[in-house]
């Protein structure tokens, strides 16, 4: 059993309809194995059936709960109580949501708009190689795949994107560059012309500054700051 | 307020998928690759088809590999038979697993990055129920990709259907499907952002919404699993199939619901009740904690129900322990770091150090829309209906029956969606537009979203949530028996009255969680009460239906259980044949799919 916690949560909120935002302040008694998606919908339960905040699997992979809790991008399904109490060193949270799209209701923004970038990066393969000898399936050595494969874990839920120091209108964004790296990386990828271009484009990797903020916020533990430093040197 | 509820706009294509995940986006790449320029819209209740459900599955897709000396199909086939406990369709249990192998190659081509062999070809491991030789010994049948099999195939779809020009739209769910005569024609749908319905006329439907377990208190389905899809036909007079059949995995974790895979007791890890004592060696004296799926789960129900289990306050849940302090350094740290790193993210325990709490969790539904084996929607056992096909755990056809093998569920999607896919082109050739949206569209919709916005009761949405889920749980899931399930019938009624009486919080209709939610219930309580209805209707224990007061499989149930509910709880059941084709074809091995024993 795990010992109860008062915590303070004070959070964004929006009203589409008038237009109006304020901070409004929950004060929550939580068991510490508690996930922030577990007290946003016991605030739903007991306080406040307003307050509009966004999830999908819970279980950190679809990347839907993405939010700023005192000032770090993170998902909210995976953020225990009491490792926040610690982490953070206070009980009292201020919550925002993520600054990648626009703000739909109080937490909740429009990820789909965000991921119009995702788009852009093509991540299918465009023109795949031709088809082995051997029939079946292409061979990829271990070794090859575990250049990459890392990369392929990312579920975009624009934590890194949150976090980056570089304008989200003049950049892409490390989860969309890193996205476009991985089928340059990807020896079953022909198109590296094409992809080429969407790396070095005007909004491409060169306007990430290497803070390695993306990789520090990842949920993954996706080292993205590695896979750009890759897309600037053309070393794939 | 009374704000007058009306159609926004209508839009018109070739073909809508209502659920953008694996299946449903599996169809439509196949569409758009036989049929390029094919209009195609699919919709998604989250922001993108990549946060679909399909992303959390873990293991791994079953497929046997031509070039594999030891393994064949017929060995699935007969795997997947016998773990249907006798329940599933052998044309399509046939089809499936002659496809599998094909479709693995396919995503693979198309960029899923499969884990390797040595060799750089696709890696493959075992899995339970999964056998050489009719049973003898484990087969390595499970192609994966580390553990996050789903995601790599829900990406690889996805990123088809970016490629084919399919159109996304997101954060919305369908809500009435519509009909010209007997042809479906589209649906309406209702945008969460800006709250408008909008409607849309498609020649061809596939309804592809996937799980719907959200009903159970303990789940690892995820927040949108909530029937929707089953609600449409259901609300359109159409039957559904098989509800009563729910898998639960026996260990799921306290209180997110995640699956403490198999993998864990394979390695060693012992199931103890309060007292810390190995349980299962009472229950299966040579199995012991390998014993299968569904009687572990009766073991820990069983220690919970004679006061052994242990009560998690924080999640309001009731559990057993899983220990792995025992399992040396070597295997926490090499073997089962992932899964383990589960229990300190999700539950803030430490594995190698503390016992974790793990209870059965609400895991998969068997039954659903019943089709054929081309993914077309069936109004009974004979007669089809034109334009609407389904596939995937929404669909039932039916590859699992009353029992679903692991890995078979992602082979499911994918080759079902193929085939649907290939059936919806078929069916293009000669499919006109639809002359115009019914006079009568969106009265469905209207009338119950008007319901909730004009409630001047006083119940709470999460009261009712929290008590279906502990009646489910307690009377409706793994033990099962009349009285209870009676009961649980009566509690639904009630329920269903009380939604209607949900004080509403927010009365705009821009992202209004509130209402999402409401509506969502009020499937939920639809869905279970035909899983109520079927559980009690079934007088025997089959697969992963299980009844106290009918133990035994009885050969006067060899049938599939349809029901329809066109208004709540008016029910009317029906029955569908099981296909025996591979014991009537009297073929190789015919007489192992015939009413065989289910045992291991």
């Amino acid at each position: 059993m795990s010992k109860f916690y008062n915590i303070r949560l004070e959070i964004n909120r929006y009203d589409p309809d008038t237009q109006l935002s304020w901070i409004q302040t929950y004060q929550v008694e939580v068991g510490g194995i508690l996930r922030f998606v577990d007290v946003l919908r016991k605030i739903n339960d007991e306080q406040d059936p307003t307050l509009a905040w966004a999830s999908s699997c819970e279980h950190a992979q679809c990347g839907s709960c993405g939010i700023i809790v005192n000032g770090k991008p993170l998902l909210a399904c995976e953020l225990l109580v009491k490792d926040a109490v610690e982490q953070f060193d206070t009980y009292t949270f201020r919550l925002r949501p993520l600054t990648v799209a626009p703000v739909l209701r109080d937490l909740v923004v429009d990820l789909e708009k965000a991921y119009d970038r995702v788009h852009e990066a093509k991540p299918y393969l465009i023109k795949p190689a031709p088809l082995p000898p051997e029939g079946d399936e292409y061979r990829i050595s271990q070794e090859t795949l575990e250049t990459y494969i890392e990369a392929t874990q990312c579920i975009n839920c624009f934590c890194c994107a949150t976090a980056c120091i570089s304008s989200h209108r003049h950049f892409l964004g490390p989860n969309v560059t890193m996205a476009n790296i991985v089928r340059l990386m990807d020896p079953r990828e022909t198109e590296k012309n094409e992809r080429m271009d969407i790396l070095y484009r005007e909004d491409g990797v060169y306007r990430c500054h290497t803070s390695r903020a993306c990789s520090f916020v990842c949920p993954k533990e996706i080292d993205v700051s590695h896979f750009l430093a890759l897309g600037k040197e053309g070393k794939f | 307020m009374e704000e007058k509820l009306t159609i926004d706009s209508t839009i018109k294509c070739d073909v809508l998928v209502i659920g953008a995940g694996g299946a449903g986006l599996r169809a439509a790449a196949q569409i758009g690759e036989l049929r390029p320029g094919t209009k195609i819209i699919a919709l998604t209740k989250v922001t993108s088809p990549q946060k679909s459900h399909t992303t959390t599955a873990q293991g791994g897709m079953a497929a046997v590999d031509p070039k594999d000396p030891e393994d064949r199909p017929i060995f699935h086939m007969f795997d997947t038979w016998k773990g249907s406990d006798c329940s599933a369709d052998q044309n399509v249990i046939k089809t499936v697993c002659n496809m599998g192998w094909e479709e693995v190659v396919w995503l693979e081509r198309h960029g899923m990055h499969f884990s390797r062999t040595g060799e750089g070809r696709i890696a493959k491991r075992p899995f339970g129920g999964h056998m050489l030789n009719f049973g003898e010994k484990k087969s390595f049948r499970a192609c994966y990709e580390a553990t996050r099999t789903g995601k790599g195939i829900m990406d690889t779809v996805w990123d088809e259907c970016l490629k084919y020009g399919v159109d996304f739209i997101g954060q919305c769910i369908a809500t009435e499907l519509l009909f010209e005569g007997d042809r479906c024609i589209g649906a309406i749908i209702f945008r969460y952002p800006e709250g408008k319905f909008f409607a849309i006329l498609a020649k061809a439907t596939i309804v592809a919404t996937g799980g719907k377990t959200k009903m159970y208190q303990v789940n690892s389905n995820c927040r949108g699993n909530t029937g929707d899809g089953l609600a449409l036909a259901l609300n359109a007079g159409l039957p559904v199939m098989d509800l009563e059949a729910v898998q639960f995995h026996p260990t799921g974790m306290v209180g997110p619901g995640i699956l403490a895979s198999e993998a864990l007791r394979g390695e060693g890890a012992i199931l103890r009740n309060k007292d810390e004592e190995p349980f299962m060696e009472r229950y299966a004296p040579t199995a012991k904690d390998l014993a299968p799926r569904d009687l572990i789960a009766r073991s820990i129900i069983t220690e919970i129900r004679e006061g052994k289990g242990l009560f998690n306050e924080d999640h309001n849940a009731h559990h057993v322990w899983l220990d792995l302090r025992h399992l040396p350094k070597e295997v926490h740290e090499k073997k089962i770091q992932e899964i383990e790193s589960f229990f300190r993210r999700f539950v803030g325990v430490d594995p190698e150090k503390e016992l974790c709490p793990v209870t059965p969790t609400a895991h998969y539904q068997m039954g659903g829309i019943p089709t054929n084996e081309y993914g077309e929607v069936q109004r009974d056992s004979k007669i089809i209906v034109p334009g609407l096909f389904a596939c995937g755990e929404a669909a039932a056809a039916s590859l699992h029956g009353l029992n679903r093998l692991g890995t078979n569920s992602l082979l499911e999607l994918i080759t079902l969606g193929k085939v649907t896919g290939e059936r919806v082109v078929e069916y293009l050739k000669d499919a006109e537009d639809p002359e115009a949206l019914p006079p009568d569209a969106g009265h469905i919709i209207f009338d119950q979203f008007s319901t909730y916005l004009n409630s001047q009761g006083n119940e709470k949405y999460a009261q009712i949530r929290d008590t279906l889920r502990n009646l489910m749980m307690e009377k409706v899931g793994i033990f099962r028996s009349e009285k209870p399930l009676t009961e649980a019938i009566e509690t639904l009624k009630e329920l269903k009255e009380k939604a209607m009486q949900i004080q509403i919080g927010l009365t705009s209709l821009q992202t209004n969680q509130d209402i999402w939610q409401i509506w969502e219930l009020n499937n939920l309580i639809t869905v279970s009460m035909v899983i109520a209805q079927g559980a009690l209707e079934r007088k025997e224990s089959r697969g992963a239906h299980f009844r106290e007061d009918y133990p035994e499989r009885s050969n006067e149930f060899n049938y599939h259980t349809l029901v329809y509910m066109p208004e709540f709880n008016k029910i009317t059941f029906g029955k569908r044949p099981i296909d025996m084709s591979m014991l009537e074809a009297k073929g190789e091995h015919f007489e192992l799919f015939d009413y065989i024993e289910r045992k291991y």
